[in-house]
């Protein structure tokens, strides 16, 4: 009896997982078969999304390798360092991350516009707000603290005793990090920087309010897909759209592959 | 001696652990080892040494150079952890080469010096694989090629036998004998293990909640412990509490059912040390110079291997050792009538 009435549970889950997942796919492929087919070959190949790929690939790159930059040595000193006001830091380093994209867009344009900051930054030429610069500088302000949390925990699981055996073999603080910790971390590294940029590539409320949303200036995927909608191109909004779902399959499918790879665990 | 090594009054705190007032001076060429039970600070003051921990006063003297705050890359120590520590990402040729890379040595005489050092320590079959495919005992190779490839002015090993199995104690024991013997190496090893002494150790510190309690050669140790936790942590069997009166030549120590005859300069309360292989045990009373004879019944007889354990109740119980063939000649079993006996020097008195 017991045998039979767990059985009939499980088929129950597994009915709602398949209703589930058909419920995802029917909403993504009616979205892309709604336009008439060449329309929507007509719309990919129009200046807009072109630049808008263009912009998004340019920022995001950038945006990532800033936020590597930063990220490795301060998730390594919050792995691997004591100090006061750790639990602070750390605390504050996830602010950004809980943040909706919309309120640290707002902070940021206050930061970059009319405080004395901005101001000074402005003065010496830097303009952040409502440029193709203030598009990096919000990717990097929202997805920094994931890379931080992701790279932190990767340096956590590293044993610190390699980097003393490699002191004790001769090398300096810095090259046994170089040898030792960071190539340990390469598989943290790669997919944290997998998920950075594809964060990246799909971030629209900070973008927003901090670069604006100016056609063929400031305009990433999502906000041509935003600026599209809301002037009824539907064309042009689902051909953003679908450039944004391969971007975000391709990155799971590389995360997969590379995370069922499993050599130094 | 020449001396290689001098720590001089080393202090440090770590959370609620801290070594003590550490002092030790390591002749060239020692095989020194450092013993103590889990927690006592064994690793820390190893990783002292290194320069992986600073300290927070003291000072460590190389040659007579004061190298308490050098960097662990420029002392020319070699550390080989309990759990080895091989570079996962780099194959056993890389993994010993990794030192002489940081060198910059030309390739011919790198791969020489690593060839060299595996064909020493019997892996030269293993330099292509990777380091998680090694058994336990031979990933210990490869982590002590990699520390002697480096020719340390001191070997430093933290419980190297730790992670290996009972066959391969005994094998590596032999093999560090041998490996100390061809090099000359300087080494201090640490280890709870009483049994790696003997084969070993030239000398040893014994160390408890972060200080050094006893330093001496193995029999010293073995034969004069200086305090009750060095006898317990040795293996002395029979440890009591009384307390001492000098007469004349030796003193008695007064355990309440029964009183011990010793030689000592300690009175007043102390504590009294014998080893159940210093028990004579005798079925008939018997005249002898020694000055500890006590009649008792058996209480316990605990036959294992070629030893036994029996334990004889004189007021007090006393563990004594007699081999199954003398248990057998002997007839003993519990309840009978037996005397033990033992000489007043068996008796070691440490203050309480």
């Amino acid at each position: 009896m017991r045998a039979g009435y767990l059985s009939t549970v499980q088929a129950g889950f597994f009915a709602i997982a398949l209703a589930l997942l058909a419920f995802i796919f029917l909403v993504l492929a009616g979205m892309v078969l709604y336009p008439p087919f060449d329309a929507l070959v007509r719309s990919l190949q129009s200046e807009e999304i072109l630049f808008a790929i263009g912009l998004s690939l340019v920022t995001s790159v950038i945006s990532t390798g800033l936020c590597a930059l930063v990220a490795i040595p301060v998730a390594y000193s919050l792995a691997r360092g004591t100090f006061p006001g750790k639990r602070a830091a750390t605390i504050l380093l996830n602010v950004p991350m809980a943040l909706p994209p919309l309120v640290a867009g707002v902070a940021l344009l206050i930061f970059f516009g009319p405080s004395s900051i901005g101001q000074f930054l402005e003065n010496i030429g830097i303009s952040v707000v409502f440029t193709p610069l203030g598009i990096i500088v919000a990717l990097f302000f929202v997805n920094v603290p994931y890379l931080i949390r992701i790279l932190r925990s990767t340096f956590e699981d590293i044993n610190p005793r390699f980097e003393h055996v490699a002191r004790t073999l001769g090398c300096s603080e810095w090259r046994s990090f170089r040898r030792t910790t960071l190539p340990l971390a390469k598989r943290g590294l790669f997919a944290g920087l997998v998920i950075t940029w594809s964060k990246c590539i799909g971030e629209f409320g900070a973008v927003l309010i901090l670069a604006g949303a100016t056609r063929l200036k400031t305009e990433t995927l999502p906000i041509a897909l935003f600026l599209n909608m809301s002037t009824g191109d539907i064309e042009l909004a689902i051909a953003a759209a679908i450039i944004l779902i391969a971007i975000s399959i391709a990155s799971l499918l590389v995360l997969e592959y590379f995370a069922g790879e499993s050599r130094f665990v | 001696m020449i001396v290689v090594l001098e720590i001089r009054n080393l202090e440090k705190r770590l959370g609620d652990f801290a070594l003590h007032n550490i002092s030790l001076t390591i002749g060239e060429g020692e095989y020194f080892m450092v013993l103590g039970p889990t927690g006592a600070g064994k690793t820390v003051l190893l990783e002292t040494i290194a320069g992986i921990i600073k300290p927070e006063s003291g000072n460590i003297f190389l040659f007579g150079r004061d190298i308490t705050v050098l960097p662990p890359e420029e002392r020319g120590f070699s550390i080989v952890y309990q759990d080895f520590m091989l570079f996962p990402h780099l194959t056993v040729f890389e993994n010993i080469a990794f030192g002489l890379r940081e060198q910059r040595l030309p390739f011919p005489e790198l791969r020489d010096r690593v060839t060299g050092i595996s064909e020493l320590l019997g892996i030269s079959d293993l330099l292509e694989r990777a380091p998680h495919t090694l058994s336990g005992g031979e990933q210990q190779r490869a982590a002590m090629a990699r520390a002697l490839v480096m020719r340390p002015r001191i070997l430093l090993l933290d419980e190297p036998m730790s992670a290996l199995d009972a066959a391969s104690r005994i094998r590596l024991r032999q093999e560090l004998k041998r490996i100390h013997r061809n090099t000359g190496t300087t080494v201090i090893h640490i280890t709870h293990y009483f049994e790696d002494l003997f084969p070993l150790a030239d000398r040893l510190a014994v160390m408890q909640d972060g200080a050094i309690v006893q330093v001496g050669t193995p029999e010293e140790i073995f034969n004069q412990p200086e305090s009750d936790f060095v006898a317990h942590f040795t293996g002395m069997e029979n440890i009591f509490r009384g307390s001492a009166v000098r007469r004349g030549d030796e003193v008695e120590i007064d355990l309440g059912p029964i009183v011990l005859h010793a030689v000592t300069p300690l009175e007043g309360d102390v504590i009294a040390g014998i080893r159940a292989d210093e028990l004579i045990l005798s079925p008939e009373p018997f005249d002898s110079t020694a000055r500890n004879t006590f009649r008792g019944t058996v209480s316990e007889i605990q036959a294992n291997g070629v030893f036994s354990r029996v334990v004889v109740d004189v007021g007090v119980p006393m563990c004594g050792i007699i081999t199954r063939q003398s248990l057998f000649r002997l007839g003993l079993t519990p309840g009978q009538e037996i005397t033990v006996i033992f000489k007043a020097s068996a008796v070691h008195v440490f203050p309480a």
